[in-house]
């Protein structure tokens, strides 16, 4: 990745939010918008990470669930919960996705500005999708490393 | 805006596209005079146009390659198999200049293939010589009034390159008319305010005036034809002077008028994406009439939905565009492939007026030329092996196009060996695509040559058996939301079918609803729906066959099919389909109705699911999914196969 210092080392703006009561980012610049939850169309076959689709203004978004990538309970829609919007680029395509998050918490410069490599241990989450930690108000904050923990599980269907 | 350079290269490729058919004929019938006076015709407007819009290296080229024509129009020389041959390499040579763009510089090519055609053009008949010319060489002289119209340079109309080559018809008097040119605080600098007069004295006749003017459509031309004795003044024609103008009455010179226009395919696309967007917002003013239960707006809806209806309609009608011109590119294709292969082939077409939207044919060439490649490199036997068969030397590739219910079926057929079952088995298994103990069905055999990396040919050719071709292909078609299907007859020869969606933007949809969720069916596939009986809903994981009207019609349940919870639904409904011919019932919770469905692609996540043809969102605003019937039936009819 030839921006990674664009991404991390500048004092980018990232989104934190909360999913299971855990406090995570991600850049900014990625999030479109943040809207209400939407009555979802769930997808046949689809991959659970993914099981669904939105409409989000007239375009029609698929709706994922990091909540089953970090491996955490199913989330219960409640008065906080929101949906990310986010402009994403996957495997070369501009791609819309809409993400759930329990609550919303902040716009803010200083974790992707102070961010720490993922300690060894005491991550419950799997390495590859996180790029680091920072703290907030003493609270931890976890970097999501946006290309990994939004990629497609598996890449297309294999047909016969 | 388009430049006019690019108004030049869409220009160019459709004359280079005509010009390819007209050599061909031409090689059919070496003596069609009229053959050789459009190949002629052809090269003149490139050359002309060509230098209008700066492609310099172009218009010289061409010119060499019009003066062989021209000689064979005076009888100096003759249509010969090598002429037709350098003819098409020239023509691919223009093409390779105009996609270089304007101003690039002659490449070495272009001096090579020039060579060859003064030399071919040289060494005409022996009687040239001697030979009387057609044209009888009368000295004509003309007065042409020049008008721009005040836009022409905006325009990029090049009149210093109208005038000279005017001039280079015979002996031309230019004058410049300068009595329109305001006062220089009025002067607009990007208008044309300058015409003018030339006198022309050329043999070349009238005909070769209106070519060079061919292009200049945004200027008021004038030609008469004055007499050879006249001494008349400069622009004040004598009045036995016999008129050849084709004036107006607005005085303007009548253009042929071209009955259609030519629009960017972007331009297209906007408008289908406005189409949809308005089909989507008047199935939410439909819902809003319904739920307020206004007769007054229910009127106004129902006179926007058919107002939307016909609009739907006539918009996708522009986009449909005959299959024929992508026909016509590959008689080329497979004349020199049957050339460079040593093998006798022709090609046949049928249904070339069968209507496909335009984004459908622009990515059509690319699979077709892998398919009719790998017939006549792998399937067209060599002559002594189709002898020896008892078949006729000369081998026929079919293509052949037609459109059933709302689908365009695109078959290539050849009689050539046909595919061998061994070879293929044994080249899976050595690849590792199916397991040496395991018994396919000759089906699923030849579905293992749309896999990549599957080649069977012994020798690599430089025209095909790299094994890249066919998985490009289906993966293309499949892009298109179509399908491939192979069949071939060991020895008889192969047909290669290609089933495409009639569009790609909006169809007519059946809306369903399944555990809950809404889906449409297009509306192409289906059939009719029936009730299902409670004793056979019960049943169904018995035995799902269903009778109706005296015909058994098979059975699947969607939500089985999605691995959703099946719904408290009491009476369920049936939408049987049809596919291929053969009836299959779909189980739904629910038949909502038709619906115009505006079909908007899945993303990266969704798109690899089987059965699944694309997303559109409904009136109420809800996102719903269409359904792809055939891919249902066929996932189904696989599943059922492999558990027997």
């Amino acid at each position: 990745m030839a921006d990674i210092r664009g991404d991390i080392d500048t004092g980018e703006m990232a989104l934190t939010f909360s999913l299971d009561g855990e406090t995570f980012a991600i850049p900014v610049a990625h999030v479109n918008e943040i809207i209400d939850p939407l009555p979802v169309t769930r997808a046949p076959c689809a991959d659970p990470f993914a099981s669904g689709l939105v409409n989000v203004r007239g375009a029609i978004a698929p709706l994922v669930d990091l909540r089953q990538r970090l491996g955490m309970p199913p989330a219960v829609i409640a008065e906080t919960s929101r949906v990310l919007v986010l402009d994403l680029m996957i495997a070369g395509e501009t791609t819309k996705v809409a993400m759930l998050a329990d609550d919303v918490d902040d716009i803010t410069d200083t974790p992707m500005a102070e961010i720490e490599p993922v300690p060894e241990l005491g991550v419950r989450w799997p390495v590859h999708l996180i790029r680091g930690v920072a703290k907030k108000n003493g609270a931890l904050v976890i970097v999501l490393d946006v290309e990994t923990t939004f990629a497609p599980s598996a890449p297309v269907h294999s047909k016969i | 805006m388009t430049s006019p350079a690019d108004s030049f290269v869409q220009e160019g490729q459709d004359i280079l596209e005509g010009l390819e058919a007209i050599l061909l004929e031409l090689e059919a019938e070496p003596g069609s005079a009229r053959s050789v006076d459009a190949v002629f015709r052809a090269l003149h407007t490139l050359k002309g146009s060509g230098a209008m819009f700066g492609f310099e290296a172009l218009a010289r080229f061409t010119h060499h390659f019009e003066n062989a024509y021209d000689r064979i129009r005076e009888g100096k020389a003759e249509v010969t198999p090598e002429l037709i041959q350098l003819s098409l390499a020239s023509r691919d040579h223009i093409e390779r200049m105009i996609a270089a763009g304007p101003g690039a510089e002659d490449d070495p090519a272009s001096a090579a293939l020039v060579g060859k055609i003064e030399k071919l053009a040289a060494s005409g008949p022996a009687l040239a010589a001697d030979a009387a010319p057609c044209r009888t060489e009368t000295r004509e002289r003309y007065v042409i009034r020049l008008v721009p119209e005040a836009l022409a340079l905006r325009n990029g109309t090049r009149l210093d390159l109208l005038i000279e080559e005017l001039a280079e018809l015979g002996k031309a008097v230019v004058t410049c008319h300068d009595d329109k040119v305001p006062s220089l605080r009025e002067l607009d600098p990007s208008v044309c305010y300058l015409w003018w007069t030339i006198e022309l004295e050329t043999t070349k006749g009238r005909d070769a005036i209106d070519e060079v003017f061919i292009f200049a459509s945004d200027c008021e031309i004038d030609i008469e034809l004055v007499a050879e004795e006249d001494t008349g003044g400069e622009d004040v024609p004598v009045p036995a002077a016999v008129k050849t103008s084709e004036k107006g009455d607005d005085g303007k010179v009548v253009m042929p008028k071209p009955d259609s226009v030519r629009v960017q395919s972007h331009r297209l696309d906007e408008l289908m994406d406005q189409l949809g967007e308005l089909v989507i917002a008047q199935a939410r003013l439909n819902r809003i009439s319904i739920e307020m239960g206004d007769t007054a707006l229910a009127g106004a809806a129902e006179e926007i939905e058919r107002l939307v209806t016909g609009l739907r309609d006539a918009i996708l009608s522009i986009r449909m565009l005959p299959i024929e011109p992508v026909f016509t590119k590959f008689r080329r294709v497979v004349r020199d492939l049957s050339t460079e292969l040593g093998k006798s082939v022709t090609l046949e077409t049928r249904g070339g007026e069968t209507e496909v939207d335009k984004n459908v044919i622009d990515s059509l060439t690319e699979p077709l030329v892998h398919i009719i490649r790998n017939s006549i490199d792998h399937g067209v036997e060599l002559s002594a092996a189709r002898a020896a068969a008892g078949k006729p030397e000369q081998a026929r590739v079919m293509l052949h196009a037609r459109q059933s219910g709302g689908e365009v079926l695109i078959s290539i057929s050849d009689d050539g060996a046909g595919l061998d079952p061994d070879a293929i088995r044994q080249r899976g298994i050595e690849r590792g695509l199916i397991a040496a103990d395991v018994e396919i069905s000759e089906e699923q055999l030849f579905g293992l040559i749309f896999k990549p990396g599957f080649s069977t040919a012994k020798t690599l050719s430089s025209v095909s058996g790299r094994g890249v071709g066919m998985d490009a292909v289906r993966r293309v078609i499949e892009d298109l939301r179509g399908s491939v299907e192979v069949r071939s007859q060991k020895g008889a020869g192969t047909e290669v079918t290609l089933r495409l969606p009639l569009t790609l933007a909006i169809i007519d949809g059946l809306l369903v609803k399944v555990a809950g969720g809404p889906f449409v069916l297009p509306l192409s596939s289906v059939e009719e729906c029936v009730e299902l009986p409670r004793a056979d809903d019960v049943r169904a994981s018995g035995r799902s066959i269903l009778r109706i009207r005296d015909e058994l019609v098979p059975f699947l349940s969607l939500d089985t099919l999605f691995g959703f919870e099946r719904a408290e639904s009491e009476e369920r409904r049936v939408v049987i389909t049809s596919v291929d011919g053969r009836r299959t019932g779909l189980i739904v919770d629910e038949v909502i109705g038709q619906h115009q469905t505006v079909i908007k692609p899945l993303s990266l996540y969704h798109r690899g699911i089987e059965g699944l043809a694309g997303s559109t969102i409904l009136g109420d605003g809800s996102v719903a999914l269409i359904l792809d019937a055939a891919a249902i039936v066929k996932r189904a009819q696989g599943a059922q196969r492999v558990a027997a």
